[in-house]
């Protein structure tokens, strides 16, 4: 379920859903979104905090009455903090702070729903390597490569999460430096990144399922 | 100098020199105050003499037979003498002079005065010691004196009393008003109290003034606030579109790599919205501050998070804590910003295989913590503008930045009270100095 009143912000949030294999519902307005929350259920019920109509923080309020189960995440172009505070007293699993990466929403939804699941051995095997989502480790064989940093594991998580997919550079650097605050217009340090990642783990054997596609970004291949 | 002091200094001064002035010009008076009471009381003896002569004849000064008469009383040092006058014309004067009286010789005021009677000539001479007169001088000068003086000290303390009350509300308005305002956060408007209109106009006016500032800081604060906000949704629905269209599979390589163009084109818009909101938020006080961390904690996080960024260059990055501190009071997020800004500064703008030392330590009781690089420095001229927004000084390395990092590290450090110095050389490098006030040191 998808609350916004930016219609094209809106549409392009069905699109990209969809194609991650998500069936959408979308209301531009808080009054059809409560009419819409009461009758129907939901896995996820996405909310835009600045709603014409509605104050967002009630429609959650209401929504969390009827669909009990759903995971919430809150959207707001607002960035107040104490919105975001407030939005998770009231029991919304999530806080996305507008402009966002797409990615970066399906992440957060994958993330909760590994929560919600409590999805345990979530192990994704990618060549010799065995990629612990869970425990935030990458082994060869029964030998947990303990050079690869917390920095490093988020880029390879990332990029798992999204596999067979072109992640870009911007949408990694939002992913892994999304909270910092400074100045550059760019950062070019994901290559240094995953320079690192490749020869900490070409140490071990080759980690061809590590992309690089050209001028674009990076990939991780998964054969299913 | 405060204005009391003057006021009382120049009082004090002005009233010394007439009060010199005056004792200086004392003997002088007096001389010619005693010079004139002495001549009336020489014309009034004479008229006395006159008249005994006149109503009992000369012999009662003068018996037949005998040619002077002189009488001295020495409680008065006064002598009068009377003798036949042999001399031409009449002598009418009264002047200073000479006269030997019982074997001393004696500083006179003398009144001579021929008459006649009987049909002879007499001089008449009167003399009134200066002697005298002189010695009264000396002790009326010192009584004056001492009056004086004791009126001076009277006239000042009243003098410093006064303008003590009258410019009290001066006083009040420099302490309320000016000393020890946080600028641009002036508290609410407290009316100071005073009679004096001159005062009253500075206090209203200052408060108008500060109003009128306070007012426009507002507005921007405001403005900024409001664009950033307002910019966000078209932002993120171009975001999502350009996202979505990178992913459709009809798409060709070059269209996407434009698509990337645009994407890191928007990313600088975003970069500079979400800045600004960033420090309009930190300007409006929306942080809380209570986390605590300690800061060789800090700087290994941010440390972890930028080391990636010192191989580009092979800078080499040394962090020595010489005493290790709990901050507390502070928002981590905030400071976690604030150095991740200044060393990745230090990083942009330093040399190939340039060197960064951050140091942690106590200098002269103050918490200090020191960040120099080997860079390229700013000149001295543009020391002063490095903290302005979107002023980019350092344009020669061709460095992709909008010129929000140092406004960003210098709105933190204001919103902790951290007081940030800065020394540079160009060609040399640049130490940016933060001192923790002691309320963030646990």
């Amino acid at each position: 379920m998808i609350i916004e009143d930016e219609k094209a912000l809106a549409r392009e949030l069905e699109i990209f859903l969809t194609n991650y294999n998500y069936v959408c519902d979308v209301c531009f307005n808080g009054t059809s979104a409560s009419e819409k929350v009461a009758v129907n259920l939901y896995d996820f019920i996405l909310i835009d905090l600045g709603l014409p109509d509605y104050d967002g923080l009630d429609l959650l309020k209401e929504a969390k009455k009827s669909n009990t189960e759903a995971a919430y995440i809150i959207l707001t172009a607002r960035a107040e903090i104490n919105d975001r505070i407030k939005g998770l007293d009231m029991g919304a699993d999530d806080y996305l702070a507008k402009p966002f990466s797409l990615l970066e929403l399906q992440s957060r939804m994958q993330a909760i729903t590994r929560r919600k699941f409590g999805l345990k051995n979530n192990v994704v095997p990618l060549g010799d390597f065995l990629v612990n989502l869970t425990e935030r480790t990458i082994a060869f064989g029964d030998e947990v490569i303990s050079a690869i940093t917390k920095k490093e594991f988020d880029l390879v998580a990332y990029l798992i999460l999204h596999k067979n997919r072109t992640v870009t550079r911007n949408q990694l650097s939002e992913h892994i430096w999304g909270s910092i605050v400074n100045d550059d217009y760019d950062s070019n340090y994901i290559d240094a990144h995953i320079k690192n990642i490749r020869k900490k783990l070409n140490a071990y054997a080759s980690a061809d399922w590590l992309e690089t596609v050209r001028g674009l970004g990076y990939k991780v291949r998964i054969n299913s | 100098m405060k204005l009391r002091t003057k006021l009382t200094l120049f009082n004090a001064i002005s009233k010394l020199v007439i009060v010199t002035l005056f004792v200086l010009l004392l003997p002088v008076l007096i001389r010619s105050i005693n010079k004139t009471f002495t001549d009336s009381r020489l014309r009034k003896q004479k008229d006395k003499v006159l008249q005994k002569i006149k109503s009992q004849g000369i012999r009662f000064y003068i018996p037949p037979g005998e040619s002077d008469y002189s009488a001295y009383t020495p409680i008065n040092d006064v002598y009068v003498s009377v003798e036949e006058d042999s001399l031409a014309g009449y002598l009418d004067t009264i002047e200073d002079g000479k006269r030997k009286i019982e074997g001393d010789t004696i500083q006179y005021r003398i009144l001579s005065h021929d008459f006649r009677a009987d049909d002879k000539k007499y001089l008449l001479e009167i003399g009134i010691s200066q002697d005298s007169v002189n010695e009264r001088t000396a002790p009326l000068q010192s009584i004056a004196f001492v009056i004086l003086v004791g009126m001076i000290i009277l006239t000042i303390a009243a003098d410093q009393l006064y303008s003590d009350y009258v410019l009290r509300p001066l006083g009040r308005i420099i302490k309320t008003k000016l000393i020890g305002q946080k600028f641009p956060n002036f508290g609410t408007y407290k009316k100071v109290e005073t009679s004096t209109s001159d005062f009253q106009y500075l206090d209203i006016s200052i408060h108008k003034m500060i109003r009128t500032i306070e007012s426009t800081f507002q507005k921007e604060r405001e403005f900024i606030s409001n664009a950033s906000h307002e910019l966000m949704t078209p932002i993120s629905i171009l975001q999502s579109k350009i996202e979505n269209m990178f992913e459709e599979e009809a798409i060709s390589d070059e269209v996407k790599i434009r698509l990337l163009e645009m994407q890191r084109i928007l990313n600088r818009l975003k970069s500079i919205t979400k800045t600004l909101l960033l420090i309009s938020q930190i300007e409006n006080d929306q942080f809380l501050r209570e986390d605590s961390i300690h800061i060789s904690t800090l700087l290994q996080e941010v440390y972890d998070e930028i080391s990636i960024r010192l191989q580009d260059k092979n800078i080499t990055c040394n962090i020595v804590i010489a005493e290790d501190w709990l901050l507390v009071n502070i928002n981590k997020f905030l400071l976690y910003n604030l150095f991740f800004n200044l060393i990745n500064n230090a990083i942009k703008y330093n040399k190939e295989g340039g060197e960064i030392r951050v140091n942690v330590l106590k200098e002269n009781e103050q918490f200090v913590v020191k960040i120099t690089d080997t860079g390229i420095g700013i000149s001295t001229d543009d020391l002063p503008y490095i903290f302005n927004r979107f002023k980019k000084l350092r344009q020669s390395l061709q460095q992709e930045s909008f010129g929000l990092g140092l406004p960003i590290v210098r709105s933190i450090a204001d919103f902790h009270h951290i007081k940030i110095e800065v020394e540079s050389e160009k060609g040399v490098g640049s130490t940016f100095k933060l001192i923790f006030s002691p309320e963030l040191i646990g």
